[in-house]
């Protein structure tokens, strides 16, 4: 089983511990990797912000530089649903027939952290030690662009020593938005101090998800606030195990 | 408390105008509660309707049918309606609806009227028209009547005064109805709403409705309602004046089957509102015997053209898309400067503004997808709000003033560093160097100049790490060889 | 008005411009094609007659109506039952009311093109229904001779509603399946009136009757007996 590794452009800048651990993970997994050093973008920063013309010549790059990969695995939902979602209108506004094709073709192979473990490897367990209260952050792609449904929580509920805190209102956005965060920086905290509530009375350290653009956000106002709590990302604690413990790939 | 401008030519752009409601904890309390009443309920309902998700898709069907054939059922309404002694005008814009309902209240000698809550005509600015033209305009909604009387702005399209509590009801109605004693306990307060209009509805001869649906094949009206006000509106006055968009049309009277199923659950989370009604032009000796229709385009008919913003016209104005949203939720419906708040504002707004005013609004999302969940027609919110930025980007971007806009430039120079592998490598290493000037020793940034401020205001940042995930991979393999 | 003749015209030729084309005529061979549109919700209900005529009487009981039943021949004096019960005297009627519904002892209005201000005065109004749906609990007025003018059912505090079990359908779409002519003009009753724009807390009865009273009349016990179809 070979696949390609899309760590996402923010995933590369600011977490690469999220990368190492995905790394980690489908190694154990006995999983092949490549990594194509040449990418950069999905597009969906720009194509969320207005700049079509911008987004398709990113979205061009990524269908062109994955044409032939066995499989494409991406540790965030938002990226998958800018693929899967946004992708067809812009080829069709601004494409050719020959990127669509290939555009067609890679669809299949393109598959969130989650959904690959689960539907492509078929495995629930990984095999992961995480001694810790943990509760799940469901960002909003992940919840309704990807329906991914359970498959956060199968994961989770087999990782061991895990004490899942359940989420009140999971299914409200956290305000992240992207450059909504900026654009709108006071409705934007408004609703993270909402969400920061449910989070904060679960009393879990660790609140986790499957996109660090969310963590990023809840994380960043934890910290600002001292309200004890840490985010991490769901691949590093299905990467931890009693050897290799989740600190290890930070 | 600032009066809120729902205009939206005047009003400032959402992220200022959320920023007075987000400083009141009374407001945002009243909108949480009154979302998380209808969201139960609605949820509640959803959840018995086995049929739900066929219902959703027949009312989105037979919403786009109507639309993709508009002209026609227009024209079936208007001929059928006329020979049911109906009189049907036709608005191009807000200024002519306005004329052409104050031109028939002359004809009436009319000097009050009586109006059933209609957003159309609130669209239209229609009440202060009105007046200016010397014509009283009573509200008779309840929602409404605190709103006139206590001169507020509706924040909730189905809900209007969701903002106000019982208390502040209090304080309008004793204030403007003369009721000292007037306790705050709900049911004293619509008992005065009652008596207080009881004679107006007896003895105003001229009234003005919107309508939720104009049937096509019958020429037929059907008002949507709860408390009967619209019922006393529609059936006491000698002269009834329906102003209604021109999306507003049904093929059928059964097409009403799909539609009051799915209008009921979704705007007031009940099996069926207490009243509906339907009537076709002029019964005699049963109701108004003076019927007339302005059907108003205002933007409309232009909205049409393209699939991605047609659907926008399915709207059956039920409120569902803000009973669930978490924008709105933080700000209420007077940070949207607009009749049509929430989500269907925000794409609403701009289009019939023709992009010329309310551009903020299609930024004020996190495109997070609840209200598409809720729609009952399946409006593709997301996918129109993309939309319209990618329009309002593409007229603003040549602009000179926009060119050095930071968002612009840095999404600008974003484009660029990520064509070329290279330039993202050498623009990773320069933001990791630049950002080390703002690293405090625990390794986060506390604060950022200028654009950054936006996010610092309220968030750390984790500071840069020393490698990216791709140095790291490219010296992994290299140590490996 | 002129104006509205020309912004008719442009307003159709705008709509016309960005859809489908249009014939001039309506009702003409370019009549838009329905046979697309799916229908595949629930039409018809499942629940067998009593079920469903059970199903309606909860509905308008949550929904604080009072309900009663009896057979056709008890009608007429349960009719007078209610009335007495409700301590009222003065009632409104419509024009083609059946004789034996108005009930001695009170003081009958019957309508013959009353004044608003005179309807104003009854205390009550009496009226038949053409359908009730279980589902929701509406009563659906098509304001027949029997049924009576709108403001009959508008003006006066009290509504009593008389309804045969025969008349009642389970679901909405089967009302409308019913409806072997479009009505002119329709009411759809679902509870008495009420608001929650203050605070969310649902209040009754702002306009419109505040009581409204439901008698069902049993009439399929004999028609299932002798084999006939309810209608």
């Amino acid at each position: 089983m070979r696949t390609s590794l899309f760590i996402t452009c923010y995933n590369d800048t600011l977490f690469p511990e999220t990368g190492r651990a995905v790394v980690a993970l489908l190694e154990r997994l006995g999983v092949e990797l490549d990594f194509h050093s040449k990418q950069t973008c999905c597009g969906q920063m720009h194509a969320n912000t207005g700049f079509r013309g911008e987004a398709f010549s990113q979205a061009k790059r990524f269908v062109q530089l994955y044409r032939d990969a066995e499989t494409v695995v991406i540790p965030s939902s938002s990226c998958v649903a800018m693929i899967r979602d946004q992708y067809p209108g812009l080829f069709e506004e601004m494409g050719n027939a020959s990127i669509r094709e290939d555009y067609k073709a890679l669809l299949p192979r393109v598959y969130e952290l989650s959904e690959f473990l689960l539907d492509r490897l078929g495995i629930e367990d990984v095999g992961a030690y995480f001694p810790h209260r943990v509760t799940y952050h469901a960002s909003c792609h992940g919840l309704r662009a990807l329906q991914l449904g359970d498959r956060p929580y199968r994961l989770l509920a087999k990782v061991r020593g895990l004490d899942l805190a359940p989420l009140a209102n999971v299914d409200r956005c956290c305000g992240f938005g992207g450059t909504f965060s900026i654009k709108n920086a006071e409705v934007s905290s408004a609703m993270l101090a909402a969400k920061l509530q449910d989070v904060v009375s679960t009393a879990a350290e660790y609140c986790t998800a499957l996109d660090n653009s969310c963590l990023m956000h809840l994380g960043g106002a934890m910290h600002r606030q001292y309200a004890g709590m840490k985010t991490i990302h769901m691949a590093q604690i299905l990467a931890s195990t009693e050897d290799l413990p989740a600190e290890a790939f930070a | 408390m600032t009066h809120a401008v729902l205009d939206p030519t005047l009003a400032p752009p959402f992220p200022e105008g959320a920023l007075p409601v987000l400083r009141n904890p009374q407001l945002r309390k009243n909108v949480a509660h009154a979302m998380d009443v209808i969201q139960a309920k609605r949820a509640k309902l959803v959840a018995e309707k086995t049929d739900w998700p066929e219902l959703r898709s027949a009312a989105s069907a037979i919403r786009a049918h109507a639309l993709e054939n508009l002209g026609y059922y227009l024209e079936q309404f208007e001929a059928r309606c006329t020979a049911a002694g109906g009189q049907v005008h036709w608005a191009a814009d807000a200024t002519e609806a306005r004329e052409i309902i104050l031109g028939l209240l002359r004809q009436e000698n009319a000097t009050e009227v009586i109006k059933i809550k209609t957003m159309t005509s609130a669209e239209i600015q229609l009440n202060p028209f009105l007046q200016a033209a010397g014509v009283g305009v009573f509200e008779t909604d309840l929602a409404e009547i605190i709103l006139q009387l206590g001169d507020e702005e509706p924040s909730h399209i189905v809900v209007p005064a969701l903002h106000i509590n019982r208390g502040q009801v209090r304080e309008i109605f004793a204030r403007q109805m003369g009721l000292k004693d007037l306790s705050d306990a709900p049911h004293a307060l619509t008992d005065a709403a009652r008596t207080y209009l009881r004679q107006k509805f007896l003895t105003v001869p001229t009234a003005i409705s919107g309508a939720n649906f104009l049937i096509a094949e019958t020429g037929g009206v059907a008002v949507v309602e709860s408390e009967g006000n619209g019922r006393m509106c529609l059936t006491l006055p000698r002269t009834m004046i329906t102003v209604a968009g021109i999306e507003k049309v049904l093929p059928r009277y059964e097409d009403l089957e799909v539609m009051l199923q799915v209008l009921a659950r979704s705007a007031t989370g009940e099996r069926m509102n207490p009243y509906t009604s339907l009537w076709t032009g002029v019964t005699p000796g049963d109701g108004p015997q003076r019927f007339h229709v302005v059907l108003l385009d205002n933007g409309r008919s232009r909205m049409l053209k393209r699939p991605v913003e047609r659907q926008t016209l399915k709207c059956i104005r039920c409120a569902a898309c803000m009973n669930s949203c978490p924008v709105y939720r933080q700000t209420g419906g007077h940070a949207y400067g607009s009749v049509y708040p929430g989500p269907i504002g925000a794409i609403l707004t701009p289009q019939l503004m023709q992009l010329q005013h309310a551009k903020s609004l299609p930024y004020a999302s996190s495109l997070c997808g609840a209200c598409y969940e809720v729609c009952p027609v399946k409006i593709n919110i997301p996918e129109v709000l993309l939309e319209l930025r990618a329009q309002v980007t593409d007229n603003e971007r040549r602009q000179t003033v926009r060119f050095l806009d930071p968002l612009y430039l840095g999404l600008r120079v974003a484009n660029l560093v990520f064509s070329r592998a290279w330039l993202f490598h050498l623009a990773q290493r320069v933001a990791r160097i630049g950002l080390r000037l703002f690293t405090q020793k625990d390794g986060w940034i506390h604060s950022l100049p200028f654009i950054g401020a936006k996010w610092t205001q309220t968030r750390d940042l984790r500071g840069l790490p020393r490698q990216t995930f791709r140095e790291w991979w490219t010296a992994r393999a290299k140590e490996a060889k | 008005m002129n104006d509205s003749a020309s912004s008719r015209q442009r307003i159709l030729e705008s709509i016309r411009s960005a859809t489908a084309p249009v014939s001039s005529e309506p009702g003409s061979e370019n009549a838009p094609d329905r046979r697309v549109l799916p229908r595949t919700y629930i039409r018809r209900g499942t629940m067998n007659r009593n079920a469903c005529v059970e199903r309606m009487i909860d509905r308008l009981r949550e929904y604080e109506a009072e309900v009663a039943e009896c057979t056709a021949e008890e009608l007429p004096a349960t009719i007078a039952a209610q009335l007495a019960s409700s301590g009222k005297h003065i009632f409104v009627a419509p024009e083609g009311l059946p004789a034996a519904w108005l009930a001695p002892g009170f003081e009958w209005k019957v309508d013959r093109g009353m004044a608003s201000e005179e309807i104003e005065q009854a205390e009550g109004a009496i009226t038949a229904a053409f359908c009730g749906v279980a589902d929701s609990g509406t009563i659906v007025l098509h304001h027949s001779p029997t049924e009576g003018r709108r403001a009959l059912t508008l003006l006066p505090d009290r509504h009593l509603c008389i309804l045969r079990a025969s008349q009642v359908v389970e679901t909405l779409p089967e009302y409308f399946d019913r409806c072997q002519q479009t009505p002119m003009l329709a009411t759809f009753i679902s509870g008495p009136s009420a608001t929650a724009d203050i605070e969310m807390t649902r209040i009754k009865g702002v306009h419109g009757p505040r009581f409204l009273a439901v008698i069902l009349v049993q009439d399929e016990i004999e028609e299932a007996q002798s084999g006939a179809k309810a209608s």
